[in-house]
C-alpha cells in the first residue's frame, strides 16, 4: 500500500516535470527566437531586407568586416568609439551621483528628504524625453551643441537626473544596520568615511547594479543622441548609426550589416552582465539579513 | 550566529584591513583633484566659444563661415565628394570671399525638418525634399530667391519643377533633382511595348507593386480622375476620392490583387523577389537604381509608368512627384554667399558632376538636351515621369491626413476586408477619412 502511494507520487512528480519544463522549452524557444533572427541575419550572405527562408542560404563574415572598413558613408567604428566612451563616462558620474544621494536619503535626516524623495518619486513619472527640447535648447545656450562639445553634452544629459533614481540603492542602504555607523563614528569616522570605507565595501551588490543600469542607459539611447547630435556626423552614436541603416537609401545594402552591428552593441553590454551576474542576482535580494 | 557577533566581525574586518584603505582614500583624492582640473578645464573651454560670422579681411577679401548640410554620399571619398569639390569649386570662383566650409550630414528627407526645429543652430545651405517645403516656410526658415538669381534657376529648369519651390509665389529654393518613383523591369522578359501596359506586363510575367504603401498606390486612384486639394495648391478644395470613379478603381484593385501574376512589395520584398529571379518587375525610384542594376545588369529596364485597363479603357497611372532642392537659411549671417553657394550647387556644372559621381538625374534644362545625358535609360525614364505620368505631389498641411486611409485601403485589400460587396463603403470611407484630421 505504502509503495503504491510512493510510486504514483513519483510519477506524478514525474508528469508535472515534464509539463513544466515543456511549457518552459517552449517559451524559452519563443522568447530566443528574435536575437537567434538577428545573429543569423548578421552572419547572412544574401543582400536585401527580405528573404523568403528563415536560415540563411550561406554564411559570411563580410557583414561585420564591412561595418569597420567601409566607413566613408556610414562610419561605425567611429560611433561605437563615441558611444563606449559617452557610456563610460556617463556610467561613472551617474553612479556616483546615484550612490551619494541613496547615502544621504538613507542615513542623514534634514529637513527637505521626505520632499525631495516625494517630488523625486514624481518626477520620476514623467518620461526622460519630455524635457528634450528644452535641455538642447539650454545645452546650446551654453554653446555644448556642436564640436566635440556634444559628447559633453550628452554625458550631461545622460548622468545629470541620476540622484532621482535612488530609490532601490536606498532600498538597499537602509538595510545595513546603522550600529555600524555608529560604531564607525566612536571609531572617529566622518560621514564621508563612512561612506566609502564601511557602507560602500558592504553594497558592492547594488554598486554592481547601479553601474549596469546607468550603463546600458546612455549606451541603448537613441532620442537624446539624435535631437543633440542632428547634422554632426562626427559625433553620432551607434543608435542613430543603426538608424540610418534602415533608411530608404540604404537598407538594401546595410541591412544585413545592421544586424551585424545590433550583434556587436550587446556585446558590451553581455560580457558586463555576465562578469557582474552574481552581484546582479544577490544585489536584488536585499542587503544583511540578520 | 547572532546579529552582533556578526556586526563585531564586520567591525573587526574594518580594522584588519586598515593599510588597503589608505590607499583608497589617496587614490579618492586624487580623483577628485582630476575632477576638479577637469570642471575648471570645461569652463575654459565654454568661456572659449565665441560666436561665428563674417569680418572683412585684408585687402577687401571677406571671411566667411558657411555651414553645408548635404547627404553623406555626397561627402564620402567612396562616391567622389561630390559636396566638397563643388564648394572647393565655388570658393575659387568667388575670391572676394575668404570662405571656410562646416560641413554635416542631413539627407534631403529630414534636413528640412531639422532647420525648421532651430534655424539660427542649422546649416546656411542645405538640400531639401519639396514636400517639406511648408515646414520650413511655416518655421521661416527659409530664404527666398529673388532678381538675378530668380531669373536664373527659372531660365534653366522646367517651369513645373520650379512650381514644386514655390509657395504663394515665392521661391525657396534651387532644385538639383526630380524625386518620383517609376517602373524597374527585366528587359529579358518584357519588350519595350509591353511595359507601356500593366496589363501586357502582368500576362507575361510577375509584376510587384509596392500596394501597402501610400506613396505608391494613390496613382491608380489619380489615374481615373481622383484629385487631391485641386490642382494640389487649393487646401479649400478637399480631397476627391469618392464617388464612381474611385469605386471602380477599389473594384479594380481587389482584380488585381488576385492576379497570381501580381505580387505586393512590402518590407523590400519587391527586391528580394527580383535578386531571386520570382519578380521580373518593380516600381521604385533612382535610390534602387545601383542595386537594380547590380541584379539585372545589361537586363535592367526602365521606363515611366504603364497604363492599365479599366473597364475596356486605359487608364494612365500618375505618381506622385516633387523635387529636391538647395535652400538657404533666413537667418544666414551671410546672405549673399549662402544664396551665391546654393545657386552654384544647383548649377548646370555641379548637376553634371553630381550625374556624374552618383548618378543623381540632372534636370538643368541645358543639361537634359545634351545627348550623352539624355540617352541615359534612367535619366530619360525620370524625366518622362517626371513630365508625363505625375502630378506634383501637394505639400498643403492637409496632405498630413492623406496618407494612412490610403495605406489602409491597401492593406485592407491585401488582407480581403475590403471585398466587391463592401468596396463602395471601404472607399468612402476613406475618401471621409482624407478629408479628416481626425480631430474635428
Amino acid at each position: 500500500m505504502k509503495e503504491t502511494k510512493q510510486v504514483s507520487a513519483k510519477r506524478r512528480r514525474f508528469v508535472n516535470n515534464t509539463i513544466v519544463h515543456v511549457v518552459l522549452a517552449i517559451l524559452a524557444v519563443i522568447w530566443v527566437f528574435p536575437i537567434l533572427w538577428v545573429v543569423l541575419t548578421s552572419f547572412r550572405a544574401e543582400k536585401g531586407s527580405y528573404v523568403s527562408t528563415f536560415l540563411p542560404k550561406s554564411y559570411t563574415f563580410a557583414n561585420y568586416a564591412r561595418l569597420f572598413t567601409d566607413t566613408t558613408i556610414l562610419n561605425f567604428p567611429r560611433m561605437f568609439a563615441n558611444t563606449l566612451f559617452i557610456a563610460i563616462c556617463s556610467c561613472i558620474l551617474s553612479t556616483f551621483y546615484v550612490l551619494a544621494v541613496s547615502y544621504c536619503l538613507s542615513r542623514i535626516k534634514f529637513k527637505m528628504r521626505k520632499p525631495y524623495m516625494n517630488m523625486a518619486m514624481v518626477l520620476g513619472l514623467f518620461p526622460g524625453f519630455m524635457s528634450m527640447v528644452a535641455v538642447y535648447f539650454i545645452l546650446k545656450a551654453l554653446g555644448l551643441s556642436e564640436g566635440g562639445l556634444i559628447r559633453l553634452a550628452l554625458i550631461l544629459c545622460y548622468s545629470g537626473g541620476a540622484g532621482l533614481g535612488f530609490q532601490i540603492a536606498k532600498g538597499f542602504f537602509d538595510t545595513i544596520p546603522r550600529a555600524i555607523d555608529e560604531a564607525a563614528i566612536i571609531d572617529g569616522c566622518t560621514k564621508w568615511q563612512i561612506f566609502y570605507k564601511i557602507t560602500l565595501p558592504l553594497s558592492k551588490p547594488v554598486i554592481i547594479y547601479t553601474i549596469l543600469t546607468s550603463f546600458i542607459g546612455p549606451w541603448v539611447d537613441f532620442i537624446f543622441a539624435k535631437v543633440i547630435c542632428r547634422a554632426n556626423a562626427d559625433y553620432y552614436t551607434v543608435a542613430i548609426g543603426l538608424w540610418r541603416m534602415l533608411e530608404k537609401e540604404y537598407i538594401d545594402s546595410w541591412y544585413t550589416c545592421f544586424a551585424a552591428g545590433a550583434v556587436l552593441i550587446s556585446i558590451p553590454i553581455a560580457i558586463l552582465f555576465m562578469f557582474l551576474q552574481r552581484f546582479y542576482v544577490d544585489g536584488m535580494s536585499g542587503a544583511v539579513k540578520g | 550566529m547572532s546579529k552582533h557577533a556578526k556586526e563585531r566581525n564586520r567591525r573587526s574586518a574594518c580594522f584588519r584591513n586598515r593599510k588597503p584603505r589608505e590607499r583608497t582614500e589617496q587614490v579618492m583624492k586624487r580623483c577628485a583633484a582630476i575632477l576638479m582640473a577637469a570642471v575648471t578645464a570645461s569652463a575654459v573651454i565654454l568661456g572659449g566659444c565665441s560666436g561665428s560670422g563674417s569680418s572683412a579681411g585684408q585687402g577687401g577679401v571677406q571671411h566667411v563661415r558657411l555651414m553645408v548640410w548635404a547627404p553623406s554620399e555626397d561627402q564620402s571619398v567612396d562616391s567622389g565628394q561630390w559636396l566638397q569639390k563643388s564648394c572647393e569649386a565655388f570658393a575659387s570662383q568667388h575670391p572676394e570671399y575668404d570662405i571656410e566650409f562646416v560641413y554635416g550630414v542631413a539627407d534631403e528627407a529630414t534636413a528640412a525638418t531639422q532647420v525648421a526645429q532651430d534655424p539660427e543652430a542649422s546649416a546656411d545651405v542645405f538640400m531639401y525634399a519639396n514636400d517639406n517645403i511648408t515646414v520650413l516656410t511655416n518655421a521661416k526658415a527659409a530664404a527666398k530667391f529673388g532678381g538675378i538669381y530668380k531669373d536664373e534657376i527659372e531660365k534653366t529648369s522646367s517651369k513645373a519643377i520650379v512650381d514644386s519651390l514655390k509657395v504663394d509665389d515665392y521661391l525657396y529654393g534651387v532644385p538639383f533633382t526630380t524625386n518620383t518613383w517609376y517602373m524597374f523591369y527585366d528587359k529579358s522578359v518584357f519588350s519595350e511595348e509591353d511595359v507601356k501596359s500593366l496589363d501586357a506586363m502582368l500576362e507575361k510575367g510577375v509584376v510587384s507593386f509596392p500596394f501597402t504603401n501610400s506613396w505608391y498606390l494613390p496613382a491608380f486612384y489619380i489615374a481615373n480622375g481622383c484629385t487631391l486639394f485641386g490642382d494640389g495648391t487649393d487646401e479649400s478644395a478637399g480631397v476627391d476620392f469618392a464617388g464612381e470613379k474611385a469605386e471602380v478603381i477599389t473594384d479594380y484593385l481587389i482584380d488585381l490583387m488576385n492576379n497570381p501574376n501580381f505580387v505586393v512589395d512590402a518590407d523590400g520584398s519587391g527586391m528580394a523577389g527580383l535578386r531571386d529571379g520570382s519578380i521580373k518587375a518593380i516600381f521604385t525610384g533612382s535610390w534602387d537604381a545601383g542595386s537594380i542594376k547590380e541584379i539585372l545588369g545589361d537586363n535592367m529596364g526602365v521606363a515611366a509608368l504603364p497604363t492599365f485597363n479599366l473597364n475596356g479603357e486605359e487608364k494612365q497611372m500618375m505618381a506622385y512627384a516633387g523635387s529636391k532642392a538647395i535652400g538657404v537659411n533666413a537667418t544666414s549671417d551671410n546672405m549673399l554667399p549662402a544664396i551665391q553657394l546654393a545657386v552654384y550647387l544647383g548649377s548646370a556644372d555641379a548637376q553634371k558632376l553630381h550625374y556624374e559621381l552618383r548618378n543623381v538625374v540632372p534636370c538643368n534644362t541645358e543639361l537634359l538636351a545634351q545627348p550623352e545625358i539624355a540617352s541615359d535609360m534612367l535619366v530619360a525614364a525620370q524625366n518622362d515621369t517626371f513630365d508625363r505620368t505625375s502630378i506634383l505631389q501637394p505639400f498643403v498641411a492637409g496632405m498630413a491626413n492623406c496618407w494612412t486611409p490610403v495605406e489602409n485601403m491597401g492593406k485592407g485589400i491585401r488582407n480581403k476586408t475590403v471585398t466587391h460587396e463592401n468596396s463602395a463603403q471601404q472607399t468612402q470611407a476613406m475618401s471621409d477619412a482624407m478629408n479628416s484630421d481626425g480631430i474635428s
